[in-house]
């Protein structure tokens, strides 16, 4: 019997009342679905096909969870394509995922779902997961704390006596701008979810960064002087930890992966979305890390494409040059490159004070970072 | 409150918070600390030789006129052995290069320097007021670019002087690496930084001594030496790029002052990450970022968003392209680009043999170097059609605005 004919059908399957604009395309649901979970399938390729690793054996894979759009979305195609792949009875090996949750409750004050938790362990029972305050990076990389006192410099007294979670606070709030308060904690997460890995013998870190929170993530380095970490704070590949660092949102648009988000009515439940920007903060009191969220979200309504642009941009960028060996700087564990003897010499009072002052072992830009600093 | 002392000399009233640091400073010692810091930039980069002849590219904007004094100052403080002069182009645009030109006249007395000028009329016959005429507002910048490049050059050779020095400040760098990032220019984002920019196509090396000196600083430093500058921008329109990037500091610089040289650092970093086979690419072609202090695209902020929304454009389709494609690949670039390629060879990287320009002599990796490319373009009253190929091939930056105008000409019959 043939169907109703439809005036203006979807552009991919022909078939389906078109529901969405999909890159100026009008599809429906279904083949939205398909096109924004094949963007994170075939960047996952490598893993489910074990591609230049062992075929057997585990392959554990860290997903760090925020309770985001992104990362949720993440975990929530992950899932699927493990499902998929536990169907089949002589399907590869593939991947297993381990979540981590720093409690963000731990990191910020901020409202979450209620029994966030449970839920995540109930809709994806095929993953493991683990909860822990952000205080447990004194215990999960125990040189964190004599690294705080070096970095926080005389003005911050770690008092040993107190328990983890005061010292980390302690610490934290010794750091005086909100650029390097947003700055450090990005660096003590990072430094978690690394040691966490390490801990359950994982291969690498799928991180749900969609394209405009990369693009953010790269000017926003840029701006703080990390320009050399780029290559592995937004690129595919080996991390400075000996980790495999993949982003499989990479390629999709935020807008694309919060529709996603929407039509699947159990992640309405877990995904604790984020506040909309305050438009009464001063530009000045702003972290650069958001400043360069804001700054791409209000430009990606206008040039998504070009946004996309600057995260491929720094793709290109070799990571497996001189950077890659070296000392580390012993805060974010990023190389130090060697080169310019410019910048060092840039300021002729400031920069001098500034060696002087420092242990050779932080970098450029976590030295900008440290209290003790004027700007 | 009472008054502030100077942090450095703690005996004068601190008059000055400097924009770099945020440390409150008097008049003598920002001065003093100012010309310090262009003094070690210029030492760490071996910048200068004794006896050499160095031509300071002028504008009489308040970099380039801040740049003359303060080499002036150095050279005789430091005993650099440097024979400076002063270099202007007059682009032949009326309400904005006429009058800084008087400036700069009246700098090369003030310093005693000997003022070489060269003008577009004179040069290629086509002041810039004559090429908008003909052209429109939209696109002049590459004219300009091509033009003053060659016309620096020139300026130079005249002179016999090898090395020319621009105004080019630590926030016009800074601004040159989130632009380069934001159009995805990778062989610019290799160069951009590099205190010299000397290039295979031409003898004269350029370099930036303000490279690490805040635009507020230098303008503090040209008010409290009270010197003479013209500060009106160009009247014709800056860059989109540019310009997002230029908004884009100044809010970055009111959070953390040091995130310019930040900027800078991490522009120095990254140059070392690009890829050796794509930093070659177009060496002939260095950019032109608004050389002679501020020349061009210092409008704050004030863009047209034309090159954005076509970058966007661009993207978007070849994004299109490439998933029609997924059934059959082929190794050529998307069929698109191949109607604008049809006249000749394709563009691919390869290697530049240098020759010079069989009209005016100039060094040219083409038959036809790109200045009288643009010329013949002009001259026959047909600016954008006749240009095709050779511009194509010849550089990738300008090309982008040039081909997208082709392409538009040859879409539309």
């Amino acid at each position: 019997m043939p169907g109703k004919e439809l005036s203006d059908p979807c552009m991919n399957c022909h078939e389906a009342e078109p529901e969405f604009t999909l890159r100026s395309r009008r599809v429906c649901q279904e083949c939205y679905v398909r096109f924004v979970a094949f963007k994170a399938f075939k960047r996952m390729e490598n893993y489910r096909l074990r591609k230049g690793m062992p075929k057997t054996g585990p392959c554990k894979l860290l997903l760090p969870l925020s309770y985001g759009v992104s990362s949720t979305v993440l975990l929530h195609m992950l899932h699927k394509q493990i499902e998929v792949l536990q169907s089949k009875s002589h399907g590869p090996a593939g991947f297993e995922i381990l979540v981590l949750v720093v409690d963000p409750s731990t990191i910020a004050p901020l409202p979450l779902p209620e029994y966030g938790f449970d839920r995540i362990q109930e809709t994806f029972p095929r993953c493991s997961f683990t909860q822990l305050p952000f205080h447990s990076i004194l215990e999960l990389d125990p040189d964190v704390h004599q690294i705080m006192s070096e970095y926080a410099g005389e003005g911050f007294a770690d008092d040993t006596s107190n328990s983890d979670e005061e010292r980390l606070a302690s610490f934290r709030t010794s750091i005086s701008t909100a650029t390097s308060k947003s700055d450090v904690d990005r660096i003590l997460l990072n430094r978690f979810i690394v040691a966490f890995a390490k801990k359950m013998e994982c291969r690498g870190i799928v991180w749900g960064d969609s394209d405009s929170k990369l693009a953010a993530k790269t000017l926003a380095n840029v701006a703080k002087g990390r320009g050399s970490a780029v290559t592995w704070q937004v690129c595919d590949g080996m991390s400075p930890f000996g980790l495999e660092y993949n982003f499989p949102l990479r390629d999709l648009f935020t807008a694309e992966v919060r529709t996603y988000a929407g039509l699947f009515p159990e992640l309405a439940g877990i995904i604790a979305h984020d506040a909309p920007p305050s438009e009464n903060v001063l530009t000045k009191n702003l972290s650069i890390d958001e400043l360069m969220i804001r700054y791409v979200s209000t430009q990606g309504e206008k040039y998504p494409g070009v946004m996309l642009n600057v995260t491929r941009t720094a793709s290109k960028l070799q990571s497996s040059g001189a950077s890659s060996v070296g000392p580390q700087c012993s805060f974010c564990g990023s190389f130090m490159p060697t080169t310019n003897v410019a910048t060092s010499t840039n300021s002729a009072d400031g920069d001098e004070q500034l060696n002087k002052n420092l242990p050779p072992q932080f970098c450029y830009a976590c030295a900008r970072s440290r209290p003790d600093l004027r700007c | 409150m009472p008054p502030s002392p100077c942090a450095t000399c703690h005996t004068n009233r601190a008059v000055i918070i400097r924009p770099k640091d945020r440390s409150k400073l008097c008049r003598e010692c920002f001065i003093h600390i100012f010309e310090t810091e262009v003094h070690e930039t210029i030492l760490a980069t071996a910048l200068f030789h004794r006896g050499e002849r160095i031509a300071i590219g002028a504008s009489g904007g308040k970099d380039s006129t801040v740049l003359a004094s303060v080499l002036k100052t150095l050279n005789e403080r430091y005993d650099y052995g440097l024979e400076l002069c002063l270099l202007s182009i007059d682009e032949g645009i009326r309400g904005y290069r006429d009058d800084s030109l008087e400036t700069v006249k009246r700098n090369a007395q003030q310093y005693n320097m000997p003022l070489e000028i060269v003008s577009y009329g004179e040069l290629y016959g086509w002041t810039m007021d004559q090429v908008v005429a003909q052209v429109g507002k939209k696109g002049n910048c590459t004219y300009c670019g091509v033009f003053r490049r060659q016309a620096l050059d020139r300026g130079a050779a005249r002179l016999g002087i090898k090395h020319v020095v621009t105004g080019h400040n630590a926030d016009d760098v800074a601004e040159t690496v989130m632009m380069n990032l934001l159009r995805g220019d990778l062989p610019r984002l290799a160069r951009g930084t590099s205190i010299v920019t000397g290039s295979a196509a031409s003898e004269v090396k350029r370099s930036k001594p303000l490279k690490y000196a805040y635009e507020k600083e230098i303008v503090l430093y040209a008010h409290h030496c009270q010197l003479d500058y013209f500060s009106t921008e160009c009247i014709y329109s800056p860059e989109a790029f540019r310009g997002s990037a230029r908004t884009l500091i100044k809010d970055l610089e009111k959070i953390r002052p040091s995130s310019i040289l930040d900027i800078v650092r991490s522009g120095e970093d990254m140059a070392g990450l690009v890829p050796a086979e794509v930093r070659g690419k177009a060496a002939e072609e260095e950019e032109e970022e608004g050389v002679a202090g501020g020349g061009c695209g210092s409008q704050n902020g004030r863009t047209r968003g034309g090159e954005m929304a076509e970058m966007e454009r661009k993207l978007a389709e070849d994004e299109a392209a490439q998933d029609r494609e997924t059934e059959i690949k082929m190794p050529v670039p998307a069929p698109r680009k191949k109607q604008t390629q049809k006249t000749g060879a394709p563009n691919k990287v390869k290697s530049q043999t240098l020759g010079t320009c069989e009209r005016c002599g100039y060094i040219s990796s083409q038959r036809v170097c790109k200045a009288c490319t643009l010329l013949e373009g002009l001259n026959k009253n047909r600016p954008k059609t006749a240009i095709e190929m050779e511009v194509a091939l010849d550089d990738e930056e300008i090309s982008s605005t040039l081909m997208r105008q082709i392409e538009k000409v040859e879409l539309g019959g």
